[in-house]
């Protein structure tokens, strides 16, 4: 099969003042279409910093980067931006609603960038929160909500368009525990029954064990890859 | 993003951050209003002046001299309010006869012309007598000249002692026998379009004996002739309503026999003394004047007077809206720091919908947007703000202004003037400016990174 995406040998080399930080050393990887990954690690490990680069959020000091076979890391930001506003939902772990838009319209917000008309935007958005468990909630905004609402609005908002693939930075990481479960259940469910690939970042090896796939992370290497069985 | 979604998301943009758009709204407003009135007080002068110098005559009217002679010697208008501006020729001298009078016609711009003789008469209607000047023009073209009726007619062809009066002529008239002197300004005790006129060049007609400066000179028998009123001018106040037109024939016989009967030599003068050419566009007065002078011939216009106080008024209307502009300058400093403020303050959002998947030319749109709505919204309340000044300005303040702008040269009924073309162009201009103010901003939110969003502080 082949992959959906695939990096090589990428590295990321900060600059801190007249310091060099590594943060990712040499990591190259293949992510398949349907997968749902997780990237384990410490804070500081480089795995956030894999993810923006697989977002095409920061650029790799060096290596190369395909999703779909189209290369990320030599795309401007313009096309990688239109890139992501058609392949790639993100899901915060801060959940990043916009504070005065309602929970329908921040699930509408990517397909109001990508110009769609507001009648079809507005029933798509209005079925996506439904199937996130909540109909009904589409006028609230995000300050009336709890922070398990917020993120299943957020998670919401990850879905709505469609996107190929869908990343997840430390999406439990403001939820306490129970909620956590919750909110991860559903995304998980959700992903799957939309057929996306997911990639999941955290240092929480309870989230981690919801993967089918765990890449730990350390010190900007992978440190090890657990394979699960499938659960389809 | 569709634009609809783009201006709605820029209104409730500024609607979130409320006191500081109102604070740039104002910003904006001020300069606007500052511009606006500004000029309009500019243009009010300019206007002013204008009414001022048609009161003191035809703008259109530009009177013509045979060169080096006459023009100097010449008295202008009736009344003691005429005032002219008069130019030299270029010297050589022209002689003013019909050939050059047809010459002058040819020149473009130029509606009418006819000889101009002036002679004083006096006229006798019963008992009521009065003395004006009156002007001989041809007949024929008088309608061309503009002049506007009050009653009766203007001259026609044919009319040798037909009377046009000025409109305050018919006002003149007094009984010598009851009132010692003129008395002016009363009511016209006479119909001079229905009554019997009688004109003769004798000054002292109707006037009792003693009143003659020589009482030793030699009886002068002046001829008296039958004339009739046709019409009478309508407007008051230019130096048409001191004069009165009859055709240049008959006053040419009438001065011709006054001179015989003065037994002076009458002066075989070559060509006409002067002439009127009417210009029927005021714009062309001055490349008429010009193309008359080169004739060889001497001009006079209220135009030539007219240009000079228009360019007073025009250099007030720039130091006025230079005040105006650097106010709205600073505005538009107000705009680019709000939406600088703005930038920091939304930076996460910002990051947000970049990585969501907005266009980075939708975020560089969304902010112009927003600085170009604080200047719409700026320029059309300080639009509105400025026309609800300028009613102040022309009504309840307007004795205050026109003292204070009195010392300037103004002085006419209207202060402030709002052409709708300033209108359109303050709205398009706040616009403008809000949008440039908001250039620099747009682009930095443009160019923010997406990576900041993504940072859990």
């Amino acid at each position: 099969m082949e992959p959906l995406i695939t990096v090589k040998n990428i590295r990321k080399v900060y600059r801190m003042g007249e310091e060099k930080v590594i943060a990712l050393d040499d990591v190259s990887l293949e992510i398949y279409k349907g997968e749902i990954i997780c990237f384990l690690g410490a804070s500081g490990s480089g795995k956030s910093t894999f993810l923006n680069m697989v977002a095409g959020l920061e650029k790799p000091t060096k290596g190369e980067i395909y999703i779909g076979g189209i290369p990320i890391h030599k795309l401007n930001e313009e096309s990688i931006t239109l890139f992501r506003q058609k392949n790639i939902g993100f899901i915060f772990q801060a959940y990043h609603l916009l504070p005065m838009f309602t929970a329908m319209e921040n699930v509408s917000l990517p397909l109001i960038f990508q110009g769609m008309e507001k009648k079809k935007r507005e029933k798509m958005a209005q079925a996506t929160l439904a199937e996130v468990g909540l109909a009904g909630y589409g006028n609230r905004k995000p300050t009336q909500m709890s922070g398990g609402q917020q993120q299943r609005v957020g998670i919401a908002r990850a879905l709505v368009g469609n996107p190929k693939i869908i990343f997840a930075d430390e999406p439990t990481g403001n939820l306490d525990t129970h909620t956590s479960k919750e909110v991860m259940e559903i995304m998980m469910t959700k992903v799957r029954e939309f057929g996306r690939t997911l990639i999941v970042v955290t240092h929480d090896r309870k989230i981690a064990d919801f993967a089918d796939r765990i890449v730990t992370i350390q010190d900007g290497n992978i440190l090890s890859i657990e394979e699960k069985a499938k659960v389809i | 993003m569709n634009n609809r979604d783009l201006i709605s998301l820029a209104f409730r943009n500024l609607l979130r951050r409320k006191t500081r758009t109102i604070l740039a709204i104002i910003g904006v407003v001020v300069g606007t209003s500052a511009i606006i009135v500004m000029l309009s007080i500019g243009f009010g002068l300019s206007a002013s002046f204008q009414e001022q110098i048609e009161s003191y005559g035809n703008l259109h009217l530009v009177d013509v001299y045979g060169g080096g002679g006459g023009g100097g010697g010449m008295y202008y208008g009736g009344g003691g309010r005429g005032m002219a501006f008069s130019s030299g020729g270029v010297g050589n001298e022209g002689v003013l006869d019909d050939k050059s009078l047809a010459t002058i016609e040819k020149i473009k711009g130029v509606d009418a012309v006819s000889p101009k003789v002036q002679f004083y008469l006096s006229f006798g209607v019963g008992k009521y007598i009065a003395q004006a000047s009156v002007i001989g023009m041809k007949p024929e073209v008088m309608q061309k000249f503009g002049y506007d009726l009050q009653e009766g007619r203007l001259l026609e062809a044919g009319d040798k002692y037909a009377m046009v009066f000025g409109n305050q002529v018919p006002s003149w008239f007094y009984n010598p026998k009851k009132t010692w002197g003129s008395s002016w300004g009363g009511e016209a005790q006479v119909d001079v379009l229905t009554n019997k006129m009688i004109v003769t060049a004798d000054e002292t007609y109707g006037q009792k004996q003693q009143q003659r400066q020589s009482p030793d000179a030699e009886k002068i028998n002046y001829k008296e002739y039958k004339a009739k009123g046709v019409g009478i001018l309508a407007n008051p106040n230019d130096d048409s309503a001191y004069n009165v037109y009859m055709s240049l024939e008959g006053l040419e016989i009438i001065r011709k026999e006054a001179a015989k009967a003065r037994k002076e030599t009458a002066s075989n003068s070559r060509g006409y003394e002067s002439a009127m050419v009417y210009v029927g566009d005021i714009n062309d007065v001055e490349d008429v004047s010009n193309a008359i002078r080169e004739m060889g011939f001497q001009t006079s216009s209220l135009n030539d007077w007219l240009k000079s106080m228009q360019e007073t008024a025009r250099m007030i209307q720039g130091i006025l809206g230079g005040i105006g502009a650097i106010s709205l300058l600073v505005a538009a400093l107000g705009i680019t720091n709000t939406m600088i403020m703005s930038i920091y303050e939304r930076t996460k959002e910002i990051g947000i919908m970049k990585v969501i998947g907005a266009n980075l030319g939708d975020i560089k749109k969304l902010f112009l947007l927003e600085a170009g709505m604080i200047g719409f919204l700026g320029g059309t309340i300080g639009l509105i703000f400025s026309f609800i000044l300028s009613l102040l300005m022309n009504t309840v303040l307007s004795g205050i202004m026109s003292v204070m702008l009195g010392t300037i040269g103004g002085g006419g009924s209207t202060v402030s003037i709002i052409p709708w073309w300033v209108a359109a162009g303050s709205l398009v201009f706040s616009t403008t400016i809000g949008i440039i103010a908001g250039y620099s901003p747009a682009r930095r939110a443009m160019r923010l990174s997406a990576l900041e969003s993504l940072r859990n502080e």
